[in-house]
């Protein structure tokens, strides 16, 4: 059996192991499931490890027949594909080291029904590492839904009061999305003869220009959705507040970035010509979401809605950097998003801690923390400022290289989006200050506990991470040079065909000569 | 009799094809005996498991047959009928495993019971088969007058007996109607046979209107928009074992037929047909939004989902000819993973309203999943199949049929439809949070005996759904 194969369904033999457990058996259930996730993370680390990341070619490749469907030119064979590649393996490490993580920080929040929540918790991994493993297109939309339904249930049963107006609300708002894309992934299909990948993204150029350009809508939809970007963001604060800790840590972990990573595989790369044309609009939504999402975490004293709010801002800097389409946005936007889902994903386990204690999100119940747990308060600080983007933390050198490549595409938007920086650092340096810092005025916080050993030592890998990613970004860059250099080959001879064709020269061959060396 | 009908009757391929037919006909008339005979009664269940076991067996041996024409070609035995029998088959032994611990006071009347379904399911296989307009309408009876009667077996029940009069009142109607365009259409063609009308002109108003007037006899029978109406009330009057057969049997024997006959219909028909999907849906979706009471629900959704088949014959009329095989198969799959997910969820409804004793609401499945946690995933498997959810069957035979109305550049269309599926999961999320979301409600009846045979139907069921949607190659290559 292949590594990826076994990393994808590793999680779901698990849940059927836990399964089988009796149901009282919660420590049992616990501990079969941290030790899945410790295996699959392991196994998961030494994938990427083994990964050579000059190379723009899928790794590790797995390759099965599935099934046939009709196409315009004879079946399309659809498989069962799975491959690491540049733009993936920094999402399937991600994934694979928040699993043990996220089972770890269960033991303060879930009491109830542990045996369910953790089939579902592994049920999710191998929904999302499939997402980001997968190099066939219905597979990967196969995997992309079916990682909506354990959410569905880890918010609809664990969540807080209004759960079931947000896990509704999540499933609809995400499913429409998706649905549209499906008759994308149809006529994609259809019209291209085949499901696989790579190859898809190589004849996708071939296509009429207006056929590229509603593909790339559909699938753009259903993305900027799930990452959310700005208009389409409301379901996104509704779903974190309400979600348990560790339903929170996945969402803005790994969940968001599937859009992200879907509008760089599936919009960017098949599609670099109309990726072009639209850059300024999605680009100008990226940086309005910085701005807005900035505005709306500002304005609350919900502590967890606030750091849901930062959420949609950090992201409106991957999209920006993404669909600058420079060397540096794109480079910038990848890393950012591992970036956010290591300090969003902190932010979110230490406000499920403080929550654990106090039982309260209110900003104002607050103050003063800083001198009853001083550990937390330490890795608070340092979590908000890598959040931040301070220099020698990991936030830094994805909002410079962002800010830097959309400064080359737009100075306009560019100026936009570095006024968010400023925003940003304002609202959460606030928040710090009201929630840490300060006299202690309420008397329910004086005999609050400091972090324990397990919340301490499951944040500390994260926390590493954020200096490590900070201080030596390149090892965590190289991995992924070989497919983003490719892939701006694509969109630079895009690029020069869109100027020929402005110039009225219009030499049609010239993109597909370039883009589909044959 | 002329020795040379005896002939064509009396041979190996003959008999071959026609097996399972004569099988289910042959085992409704030794269950009348043992309904008769003294002492034989504990024989009921092992002779209905037979009959459906031999049935299926000979449908199987003709999985890999060549086609083959009976009858003057009225009646054609080919392996697409021979997965539409198979289909059937199941259909009719899901709803009789739900049966079995359904009927209290209707208990000593379960042989009638079990003959009425096995007729019926003859009549499904004869009008899958039916290649004229007369056997069709034969198998049409076949099928449509013990339902009838099975609508209303619950006879101390005001609600039964008024869904069987309901049913016989329209179904009847529309076989008139029915009756009326076959021979309009003859006036117009001179032939009933449908290969016949192939080679012929159907363009004329005659015909036209014939095929019209069939068209909506069907409709009525695989509740169509807007011939659905009868849809709820007589789905939720019948006894729930026999609203599963309904749904999953008669509505997978009328498709079988429309779809065999569509091609009769001008190309021009395709976008009316689509729209009349699209309406099919939304009325179906938008109807079961509404609903509280589970086994309504499904009805409405059960017409949602004629809806969705339709639009695959809509793309077939509007694509070239050559996808004919791509429509059918799509179809027909849309149709296997139908049978097993909606006979599921309403035999798994018939269970719960003998286990709660009363109707099934969402307001008492609340906290179902706590007291019957096997129970209720597989009620949210068979949701979330209904509701296309991937890894599901219900999700390929979406994506299946939605890929014919695309491939025929129904784009449009089709992306109407996989909106009004968002509202769809509307629905069937909210049994989902009821089961497992919301705290239970006070004052629970205990738990009921262990059912085995629908505990098994249930399991077969749960199976079936994974498998049509993680495996499709052994059906799709069925379907060709």
């Amino acid at each position: 059996m292949n590594n990826l194969t076994l990393l994808v369904f590793l999680p779901i033999v698990g849940a059927l192991l836990v399964a089988a457990t009796p149901s009282k058996a919660a420590g049992a259930q616990r501990l079969l499931t941290l030790a899945t996730m410790l295996v699959t993370m392991v196994l998961g680390l030494a994938v990427c490890l083994d990964f050579d990341g000059s190379s723009a070619l899928a790794q590790h490749v797995v390759e099965r027949d599935w099934f046939a469907i009709p196409g315009q030119s004879g079946d399309v064979p659809v498989l069962f594909k799975l491959g690491l590649d540049g733009l993936s393996v920094l999402m399937v490490a991600l994934t694979a080291l928040l699993g043990p993580i996220v089972v770890l920080s269960t033991w303060g929040h879930i009491q109830e029904r542990v045996k369910e929540f953790m089939i579902w918790l592994l049920v999710m991994q191998t929904g999302m590492l499939g997402v980001f493993l997968a190099l066939d297109l219905v597979l990967f939309y196969v995997f992309w839904e079916v990682s909506l339904v354990p959410l569905y249930f880890i918010l609809g049963i664990w969540g807080g009061e209004r759960r079931l107006y947000a896990t509704i609300k999540f499933f609809l708002y995400t499913l429409s999305g998706s649905l549209v894309m499906m008759v994308a992934v149809i006529a994609l299909l259809y019209q291209l003869g085949t499901a696989d990948i790579p190859t898809l993204i190589e004849r996708a150029g071939g296509l009429p220009h207006d056929t590229q350009l509603w593909m790339f809508l559909a699938f753009a939809l259903a993305f900027a959705i799930k990452v959310p970007l700005m208009p389409f963001h409301t379901w996104l604060p509704d779903a974190h507040t309400e979600a348990p800790t560790s339903g929170s840590v996945i969402l803005a972990g790994v969940l968001l970035k599937m859009g992200t990573y879907g509008l760089l595989r599936f919009c960017i790369a098949p599609f670099p010509l109309i990726a072009l044309e639209a850059s300024p609009w999605l680009m100008g939504l990226g940086a309005a979401g910085i701005v807005y999402g900035a505005w709306l975490a500002s304005a609350q004293n919900d502590i967890k809605r606030l750091v849901a709010c930062s959420s949609v801002s950090h992201l409106g800097y991957v999209v920006l950097g993404l669909f600058a389409l420079t060397h540096a946005g794109v480079r910038g936007g990848l890393l950012q998003m591992v970036n956010h889902g290591i300090s969003t994903g902190l932010l979110f386990l230490l406000v499920g801690m403080i929550y654990e204690r106090r039982h309260t999100r209110a900003l104002d119940q607050y103050g003063g923390i800083a001198s009853v747990m001083p550990l937390y308060a330490v890795f608070f600080v340092i979590t908000v400022l890598s959040s931040v983007g301070l220099p020698g933390l990991n936030g830094f050198v994805g909002e410079y290289l962002i800010l830097l490549g959309s400064f080359q595409a737009s100075p306009w938007i560019g100026a936009v989006a570095v006024t968010g920086v400023v925003f940003g650092a304002v609202y959460l340096l606030m928040a710090t200050r009201k929630f840490l810092w300060g006299p202690l005025t309420h008397a329910a916080n004086r005999r609050l506990p400091d972090l324990s050993l397990r919340e301490a030592g499951l944040m500390l890998p994260l926390i590493v991470l954020c200096f490590w990613i900070g201080i030596a970004p390149n090892p965590f860059q190289d991995r992924a040079a070989g497919s983003i250099d490719a892939l701006m080959q694509r969109v630079d001879a895009a690029r020069a065909q869109r100027q020929a064709a402005l110039q009225g020269e219009a030499p049609a061959e010239l993109f597909a000569e370039q883009v589909l060396p044959r | 009799m002329t020795p040379d009908f005896l002939d064509q009757l009396v041979n190996a391929t003959t008999l071959g094809a026609l097996a399972p037919f004569l099988t289910l006909c042959i085992g409704a008339m030794l269950l009348l005996l043992v309904d008769i005979l003294p002492g034989t009664t504990k024989l009921r269940s092992p002779v209905f498991l037979a009959t459906i076991a031999a049935a299926a067996w000979y449908s199987v041996q003709l999985l890999d047959a060549p086609r083959v024409e009976l009858f003057s070609a009225s009646f054609v035995s080919s392996p697409t009928t021979a997965l539409w029998s198979l289909l059937f088959l199941a259909s009719a032994l899901i709803a009789w495993c739900f049966a079995q611990h359904y009927y209290q006071e209707e208990q000593p009347f379960l042989a009638e019971h079990d003959v009425l379904i096995l007729c019926s399911t003859a009549g499904m296989l004869l009008m899958a088969g039916a290649q004229d307009l007369i056997t069709f309408f034969v198998g049409l009876e076949l099928l449509s007058v013990p339902l009838y009667t099975l609508a209303g077996f619950r006879r101390a029940r005001n609600d039964s007996v008024e869904a069987g009069l309901k049913y016989f009142l329209l179904g009847a109607f529309a076989a008139a109607i029915f009756l009326y365009g076959s021979a309009l259409l003859y006036g117009g063609t001179g032939t009933i046979s449908l290969a016949e009308m192939r080679t012929l002109d159907v363009g004329q108003p005659l015909a036209l209107v014939g095929l019209a007037l069939i068209l909506g006899s069907l409709f009525f029978k695989v509740s169509v928009f807007p011939f659905h109406l009868w849809v709820p009330d007589v789905y939720q009057g019948s006894p729930t074992p026999v609203t599963t057969f309904m749904a999953t049997g008669t509505k997978a024997a009328g498709f079988a037929f429309l779809l065999n006959a569509a091609f009769l219909l001008p190309p021009s028909s395709a976008l009316v047909l689509a729209v009349i999907a699209l309406a099919t849906m939304a009325a179906g979706n938008l109807g079961a939004l509404m609903q509280t009471d589970l086994k309504r629900m499904l009805a409405y959704s059960g017409i949602a989902h004629a809806g969705t088949i339709l639009l695959a014959a809509a793309g077939y009329l509007a694509g070239d000819p050559e996808q004919l095989g791509g429509a059918l198969g799509a179809s027909l799959y849309y149709m296997a993973a139908y049978v097993f997910t909606a006979g599921g969820a309403f035999g798994l409804v018939a269970w719960l309203e003998r286990e709660l004793g009363g109707r099934v609401t969402l307001e008492s499945l609340r906290g179902l999943s706590q007291r019957r946690p096997a129970l209720a995933a597989a009620m949210t498997l068979f949701m979330l199949s209904l509701g296309g959810i991937p890894a599901t069957g219900g999700f390929l035979g979406k994506y299946f049929v939605f890929s014919v109305a695309v491939r025929s550049g129904m784009i449009g269309i089709a992306v109407v439809g996989v909106l009004l599926s968002v509202v769809a999961l509307g629905y069937y999320l909210r049994v989902i949070v009821a089961m497992y979301m919301q705290k239970p409600a006070a004052g629970f009846a205990p738990l009921g005996e262990q059912r085995l045979p629908a505990a098994l139907a249930t399991g077969v069921c749960a199976a079936m759904v994974l498998w049509l949607g993680l495996l499709p190659g052994w059906l799709l290559a069925r379907i060709g």
